[in-house]
């Protein structure tokens, strides 16, 4: 409040302020007119700085204003907190006090309440000797209880199992009662279902007695519901037999009307087919005429063409007669000419075959001779080559002859030398010796010799043969030589025995084809015959199970079988009796327990 | 006897869930898991072993045949040609299981292909075993003679055939002919 009376102090010298400024302004603006501008300046400029100095102080005013009201406000903010801490402190020592007192009430609290604790204490240890004494006293007591307690257990006990006994016994009566009553009702009610049922018993029978009737009368009744169905069918197809006759009756003035009238449409229609016939015939002669003039016709046409065909052959035999040079006037000579030209074909056709017969038999031959003479050469020079080895051992022998009668006589010389010398002066044997191993080397050298001349004379011999062989070979090959040139006129005459010979080739070797056909024809038929299965039974039997699969199979259809067929016929019969109403027994039984339940239910 | 399961599976004689597979000659064969079947397989089999060793078996035959009417349908024909000369004593002949099994292989394959063209089977079928032997072998118990049971109006189809080089065998089916062409 202070401050905003003090605001309000500065805002009211402001305003003065303001208001003195605005009347000095006026004031200034109506003495500025008259023309003392600069005194106006200066008094204007003193006003300003008096204004300012004014607000200055207002200003510092109001700042001590404010520094005033502040310190004011500190002073009694002060004041206020002294205050208020006097009056803590006042309360607080009035707490103090207080808690003081009751400090000393507790205090005084406490000791009355420690002299009470000793006298409980003292009443305690009383109170424990009192109760010790009591305990035992209770001991005492205890014991006694528990001896008499034991004692009414037992009593107990013996009290429970005779009271056990006495609820056994009387559950026992009870449930004896219980079943006496139950077997009594049970009894009751069986006596009630006897009853009902005896009178169940009485009615089935009684129904059965009526079903009985009953059926019996249903199967009379059936039998004339049969018989009158029978009779009602009869009178039926009685009255369809009279309907018809009535109706035939009736149509038998129509029908014989209707006949006459036919008979007459016969006659008629007789009539018309004979001249149909007759007409039909006509036409058919003439047709054939027709046909047979039109093939005339065209006979003659053809005939006409035949005609100019042949005089232009006439004028091309005509021509050939001219052009061919020949004795040919008409066709046969034509003819007789060909067949005669043919004949000279066939002929020369045979000597051409016979030729070429006769020139592949003689190319063999000329082949097997040059097989032959090559052997020959062949042989010739080995032959050579021998009888050159021969010659060559030959002149080997000769010389060892020559050299040893040079060495024979060489010997001899000597030997006669010896002799010479020897004979006069008659030496030792072994001069003796000596003559004879040289006589036998000698004597040996004979034999040698004489193999060997032997030998010389076989090889000699040998190879004379062999000339002659070769010699021999060579005149057959001259021969065969001369025979190629001389082969034609052979074969003339033995074409017959060729042709012959040919056509029993030709003979059997169509034989041979229709065999070899045959052949075939039946290997087949045996592979179809064995792909199918079949065998020789002579030589091949057939063997199988015999508990085998197939078998089995048409055991198990045939008992299949029957069990069906009895099925069938059982099932038949039960037919038969369900539509008769039979008296089989099984079938009654079965009808009883169907209607059973039905009046049970 | 695996020649004879094929055939039985091919052409639905005993159903499908009959077989079962197992591994022979290098294909996935199926062969029958019914005892009363396999029992009677059994039986054969070990008869034929006994024949062939013998060289006494001329031919088998596979013959299919309606139960409702007893008509003949298919007729499986295996032709063995026996090498009479071997005997014990003469040294065992070269040929190589592998080539021998690879013929096999292709018999069986073959016997798959020709259902192809085999006519379907409509009723119910049974099959037997027929054995062509020499005519002087004595018959064993459970064996009886029976006819050779032709096709009256049969195809026939030869398969091929292999050889162990003791035994040839040639394969070679006949079916009846369809009425409709």
């Amino acid at each position: 409040m202070e401050d905003l009376e003090e605001n309000t102090t500065v805002f009211s010298t402001l305003r003065s302020l303001n208001n003195f400024i605005s009347q000095r302004m006026e004031g200034m603006s109506g003495l500025a007119t008259p023309g003392s501008t600069q005194s106006g300046l200066q008094s204007q400029y003193q006003q300003r700085m008096q204004l300012e100095e004014q607000a200055g102080q207002i200003h510092s005013k109001s700042q001590l204003l404010q520094v005033e009201r502040e310190k004011m406000q500190m002073e009694l903010s002060h004041k206020r907190a002294r205050i208020e801490l006097e009056k803590a402190a006042n309360t607080n020592a009035r707490n103090y006090e207080r808690e003081a007192d009751r400090n000393q009430e507790l205090l005084t609290r406490i000791k009355q309440y420690q002299e009470r604790e000793t006298e409980a204490e003292n009443k305690l240890k009383e109170q424990m000797e009192m109760n010790k004494s009591y305990k035992k006293s209770m001991e005492t007591m205890s014991k006694k209880l528990q001896e008499k307690e034991s004692k009414l257990a037992e009593a107990n006990e013996t009290i429970t199992v005779l009271k056990g006994k006495i609820s056994e016994l009387q559950w026992n009566i009870m449930n004896q009662e219980m079943q006496m009553t139950s077997q009594d009702s049970q009894k009751k009610e069986l006596m009630e279902q006897l009853d009902v049922q005896q009178k169940k018993w009485q009615e089935a029978s009684q129904q059965i007695q009526t079903l009985q009737a009953s059926q019996s009368l249903l199967a009379e009744y059936e039998q004339k519901i049969k018989d009158l169905e029978q009779k009602f069918s009869q009178q039926e197809h009685d009255a369809l037999i009279v309907k018809n006759m009535k109706a035939e009756l009736a149509r038998f003035p129509k029908m014989e009307r209707e006949l006459r009238q036919v008979k007459e449409e016969n006659a008629y229609f007789r009539e018309m087919k004979e001249n149909n016939g007759l007409l039909k015939e006509e036409v058919e002669g003439l047709q054939r005429k027709l046909e047979r003039y039109e093939k005339v016709q065209a006979q003659l046409v053809t005939v006409e063409l035949e005609n100019e065909k042949l005089l232009g052959k006439l004028k091309n035999w005509e021509k050939l007669e001219q052009s061919t040079g020949l004795n040919i006037r008409t066709p046969d000579d034509l003819s007789r000419q060909i067949v005669a030209l043919q004949q000279r074909e066939l002929v020369l056709k045979e000597q051409n075959s016979t030729i070429t017969n006769s020139a592949r038999i003689l190319e063999k031959a000329r082949q097997q001779l040059q097989e032959e003479i090559l052997r020959i050469q062949s042989q010739l020079l080995d032959e050579k080559k021998k009888r050159e080895q021969h010659e060559a051992l030959v002149r080997r022998l000769q010389k060892r002859v020559l050299l040893l009668t040079k060495e024979r006589d060489g010997m001899r010389a000597i030997l006669e030398s010896y002799d010479s010398e020897l004979t006069p002066s008659e030496h030792s044997p072994q001069l003796n010796r000596r003559m004879r191993e040289a006589e036998d080397m000698v004597q040996k050298l004979h034999a040698h010799n004489t193999e060997l001349e032997a030998q010389l004379s076989q090889v000699l011999e040998e190879v004379g043969n062999h000339k002659q062989r070769a010699e021999m070979l060579e005149v057959e090959m001259k021969v065969l030589k001369s025979q190629e040139c001389t082969a034609e006129p052979s074969t003339i005459i033995t074409k017959e025995e060729v042709a012959t010979l040919r056509m029993k080739i030709e003979e059997l070797e169509a034989e041979r084809s229709k065999l070899e056909e045959e052949n075939r024809s039946l290997e087949m038929k045996l592979e179809k015959l064995t792909l199918q299965g079949d065998y020789d039974p002579s030589r091949t039997k057939v063997l199988h199970f015999s508990m085998n699969p197939a078998s089995l199979a048409k055991q198990q259809r045939k008992e299949e079988q029957q069990q069906l067929q009895e099925e069938c016929e059982r099932l038949r019969e039960l037919v038969r009796v369900l539509e008769g109403g039979g008296s089989v027994p099984a079938n009654l039984e079965g009808v009883g327990s169907f209607q059973s339940p039905q009046e049970i239910a | 006897a695996y020649g004879i399961n094929s055939i039985l599976y091919q052409r639905g004689i005993y159903p499908p869930e009959t077989f079962t597979r197992i591994q022979k000659y290098g294909l996935t064969l199926l062969v029958t898991t019914d005892c009363e079947l396999k029992n009677y397989l059994n039986n054969v089999v070990e008869q034929m072993k006994e024949w062939l060793y013998k060289c006494i078996v001329q031919r088998l035959v596979v013959v299919i045949s309606s139960i409702e009417n007893n008509e003949v349908l298919e007729r499986w024909q295996f032709d063995i040609e026996c090498d009479k000369t071997i005997n014990d004593q003469s040294a065992p002949r070269e040929k190589s299981q592998k080539v021998i099994q690879e013929e096999i292989r292709s018999v069986i394959r073959q016997i798959t292909a020709t259902v192809t063209f085999l006519p379907l089977l409509e009723t119910p079928c049974a099959f037997d075993l027929l054995i062509y032997t020499d005519k002087d072998l004595a018959v064993p118990e459970k064996w009886e003679e029976s006819g050779p049971q032709f096709i009256a109006n049969s195809e026939e189809v030869r398969l091929r055939s292999f050889t162990t080089t003791i035994h040839k065998v040639n394969s070679m089916v006949a079916y009846k002919r369809d009425s409709v062409p």
